[in-house]
């Protein structure tokens, strides 16, 4: 039985992968350098628009809703296909995604009706959403008895160009905190310029300040019970975001090394290259391991799945950064060049390490649970 | 006889079985070597250059890499201007040559401290002395004093000429860098001769500096028919009909120091300009030959460059340590400063054993130098004295004594008749293995600062994400560090190995 279901769930990856090939193929190759320059060049706003219409804002939000209520690894899929290209875009899913998650996670309890129905764009633009860090490691803005939000968010991605997001907020001095939904169109919302970033430019970032917004209260507020639940789900996209970056690094990598002559021979052929390759091949390898792991044990509901996700987004987005970094290497002075991909790549895969808090936290709130477990 | 009496004989025949003091223990070896007053030259170096990258660096790098961000075609000439006021393109020229003539033992430590305010900007000065690295090694004392006298001028008259290097080519980059592979290099460009000089054609690519510099010391395979022995180079200054600039490219990082193209179409280059020609007879006569004056220029220059670039990467692995440091010092998560965790602190202490490990890698490799390499004729005890204590004034008169024949022909007696092969290994093995350590080192720190300080660290106001991108071009130019680990093992290890190919 499992069986069955671990094929039907192979093969609707594979129909999502498909889909994310085409959408990669027809919009986020060309025009991928002057996209990175954001902001100070334009937005992928074209790619950002068809991202809706195939259902990228929607893949993990309910039926009911107008979603397709998917589960991480459909998600996961559609990231690492994206991100092998551009994984800017991949970004953008996956903030938007990270806000759907709190609120699916919410509604499990308590339905959320009023909040979905709040979300006049819901699944055709997407919601804004602190994909870079952890609450623990924000000042986070406060919420008074009149649901009235005031403080700042740092580092809110897609605020630019979400028309919400879901925020963690305090219920006043000291108090754990709560996700809200919040109207960015609100008044006494201000968002600053874009945030200039190390990596993932095509998703746009900027640090918000809040003074007595109207916030929505999701679900019951258990704000760290949600975070760790959307944590654990959202790790596996956050893992194939990785992977995408380390697989479109490989590839180009193989195909330069052998167009490219130096010494007299295509470099493929030098043993310290091959060895570079092979370096990086392991690399994918191991990744994807990992990955399909998470995958199965997240389809069949294995006990424990959720350590292994967060382990694989810790373990593959070292990799990827690592294994960029040689794919930069291999391509010598042109890999530190815009005119190839491999310098964003690098860039990105950084970036992605620390999607959904710094790599040391996640790690220490794995072996937290660990520890947990078995003493 | 107690067996720890080891007579003369016996200790001498220990110590040459290797490694020997002369290959790795060259701190140690600089400590008696060494005249007195070097020591005193490298502390006020760091001091000249503490007070520049405070004064004028900080206060405008982050600035001037967003400008550069915005507009692709942002040169810091500003920034060029102000360094001239400070004297600092002729800071390290020997005074004979016109310069101030600090000990390049202190051009080094000079470098990790501008390097630590900013690696675009510290590249402005850094490459600079890279060409003059390229240019020493003609030896062509005529040139040189022309040149660097046309340096102090203009530094003089705040319009500074700088010096670039200029090797890579489109389809040949490392390979025209490593002797050992030249012969199977491609080169597009091409030296023709004709009456009274030469032609040249081509383009030559990531040529930093380039479009700030003035003179461009342009290294060309005259014959391609035996590219191992005809190596040329020439000074270029602005202005040579057929010589111009192309575009500059669009880089990861050290987006201060542009990376240009520089174009040569049927360009005349006079005779007196070519600074080194080894198929001249006084090469290809030589009792070594062409081919070995060919690879000990290549290692005279990589050897000065290469350690350079390992400063320059101490100093961005500084600057992501500072930064860190910085930051967990303020920051506060869950509700405690970051400082307090052991996790942040071990993070920390990583980064200042790796700042530590690379400063003693880089001044090991300087210590080799000046024993065994490019400035070794300079710290010799008398030789250094002179250089150090005469003033200014004497050099300028007997300075014109460099146009004759005969200071090039002692150059290049000392530099290369004279000059055994081991001596060369040493200073470029170290050259090579202090690069690609230094570049590794760096980037580890700045992957360690963007540990540390999560998503505070990747924006670009924080400084960390900077270093991120700055410290991965270590790794590539001056030849990759592929390239620089093979060149370590063939000097350093291969040599005791006679049996063993290289680059098969």
């Amino acid at each position: 039985m499992n069986a069955i279901i671990n094929d039907m769930y192979v093969a609707e990856r594979q129909a999502f992968a498909d889909l994310a090939r085409d959408f990669c193929s027809k919009r986020l190759i060309e025009g991928r350098e002057e996209r990175d320059r954001y902001p100070f060049g334009g937005l992928m706003e074209e790619a950002i628009g068809d991202a809706a219409a195939v259902g990228f804002y929607g893949i993990n939000s309910p039926v009911d809703y107008g979603g397709v209520e998917m589960n991480a690894t459909m998600l996961a899929s559609i990231l690492e296909r994206i991100s092998r290209e551009d994984a800017g875009m991949a970004a953008i899913i996956f903030a938007n995604a990270a806000a759907l998650e709190v609120l699916r996670v919410a509604a499990e309890q308590t339905g959320c009706a009023d909040v979905y129905g709040r979300i006049h764009s819901l699944g055709t633009a997407p919601i804004a959403f602190q994909s870079y860090a952890g609450p623990e490691e924000c000042e986070l803005p406060t919420v008074d008895a009149h649901s009235l939000m005031s403080g700042g968010v740092g580092f809110l991605a897609l605020a630019p160009i979400a028309e919400y997001a879901v925020i963690p907020a305090r219920h006043g001095a000291g108090a754990r905190y709560a996700y809200y939904l919040v109207a960015l169109a609100s008044e006494g919302v201000r968002v600053h310029d874009p945030i200039v970033s190390l990596g993932l430019r095509g998703c746009p970032a900027a640090d918000v300040t809040f003074e007595r917004v109207p916030a929505t209260l999701i679900g019951t507020g258990d704000g760290p019970g949600y975070f760790d639940s959307m944590r654990a789900s959202l790790s596996i996209a956050a893992a194939a975001i990785s992977l995408g970056i380390l697989k479109g690094s490989l590839r180009d990598a193989m195909r330069y090394a052998a167009d490219r002559y130096q010494g007299g021979r295509q470099i493929i052929d030098w043993g310290q290259v091959r060895m570079m390759l092979a370096n990086m091949a392991v690399e994918e390898r191991i990744a994807e391991a990992c990955l399909d792991t998470a995958y199965r044990e997240l389809d069949s509901g294995m006990p424990g799945w959720q350590l292994t996700a967060l382990a694989a987004a810790i373990h593959v987005g070292e990799l990827a950064v690592r294994a960029t970094a040689d794919g930069v290497q291999l391509f010598g002075g042109n890999g530190y060049t815009k005119d190839y991909p491999q310098e964003k790549r690098m860039r990105d895969a950084r970036q992605a390490q620390c999607l959904l808090g710094m790599a040391p936290l996640r790690k220490m709130a794995l072996v937290d649970r660990v520890i947990e477990e078995r003493l | 006889m107690k067996p720890w009496k080891i007579g003369r004989r016996e200790r001498a025949a220990l110590l040459e079985q290797g490694p020997t003091i002369r290959e790795v223990f060259n701190g140690l070896e600089c400590q008696h070597r060494l005249p007195a007053g070097a020591h005193r030259e490298v502390a006020e170096a760091i001091a000249i250059a503490r007070k520049f990258t405070r004064e004028v660096i900080r206060p405008i790098a982050l600035d001037t890499d967003l400008r550069c961000m915005r507009d692709h075609n942002y040169l810091p000439l500003e920034f060029v201007k102000k360094a001239a006021e400070w004297g600092l393109f002729t800071l390290f020229i020997p005074k004979i040559f016109g310069g101030k003539g600090m000990s390049f033992l202190a051009v080094y430590p000079f470098m990790e401290e501008i390097s630590a305010g900013c690696a675009g900007l510290g590249h402005v000065i850094a490459v600079h002395y890279c060409g003059a690295a390229t240019l020493f090694p003609s030896m062509n004392a005529r040139i040189i004093r022309k040149v660097f006298a046309d340096v102090a001028k203009s530094e003089r008259a705040g319009d500074p000429h700088l010096l670039t290097i200029v090797v890579t080519e489109p389809e040949s980059g490392t390979d025209v860098q490593e002797p050992l592979l030249i012969h199977n290099a491609r080169p597009g460009s091409s030296v023709r001769r004709v009456e009274g000089g030469y032609v040249l054609n081509g383009k030559k690519i990531f040529i930093s500096n380039g479009h700030l510099s003035y003179w461009h010391i342009a290294n060309f395979i005259e014959d391609k028919g035996s590219k191992t022995d005809s190596w040329i180079q020439f000074a270029i200054p602005n202005g040579t009909p057929g010589f111009s600039f192309g575009a500059h490219e669009k880089k990861m990082g050290q987006f201060a120091c542009v990376a240009s193209e520089l174009l040569f179409d049927e360009c005349f280059v006079p005779d007196s300009l070519v600074t080194i020609r080894t198929q001249d007879p006084e090469f290809r006569d030589s009792r070594k030959g062409a081919r070995w004056v060919c690879h000990t220029i290549t290692d005279h220059v990589t050897g000065g460059t290469r350690t350079g670039t390992a400063a320059i990467s101490t100093g961005i692995a500084r600057d992501a340590y500072e930064r860190a440091l910085a930051y967990a010092r303020t920051k506060q998560v869950g509700g405690a400063p970051l400082i307090d965790r052991q996790w942040a602190q071990i993070i920390l202490a990583d980064m200042y054993r790796n700042v530590n490990l690379s400063r003693i890698m880089y001044l090991e490799a300087a210590f080799a130098l000046t024993l065994s390499g490019l400035f070794k004729l300079l710290f010799k005890k008398p030789v250094y004295g002179v250089i150090r204590w005469l003033p200014r004034w004497y050099f300028s008169l007997i300075a014109p004594l460099l146009d004759l024949r005969i200071a090039t022909r002692f150059l290049r007696w000392y530099y290369y008749d004279g000059y055994p092969t081991e001596e060369r290994n040493v200073a470029s093995g170290w050259g090579s293995a202090c690069k690609y350590t230094c570049s590794d080192l760096g980037l580890a720190n700045a992957n360690l600062a963007l540990d540390l300080m999560g998503a505070d660290g990747l924006r670009h106001e924080n400084g960390a994400e900077k270093c991120f991108r700055d410290v991965k071009l270590q790794q590539i130019y001056e030849s990759t560090n592929q390239i620089n680990q093979l060149n370590m093992f063939y000097c350093m290890v291969a040599h005791a190995c006679p049996e063993v190919e290289l680059f098969k």
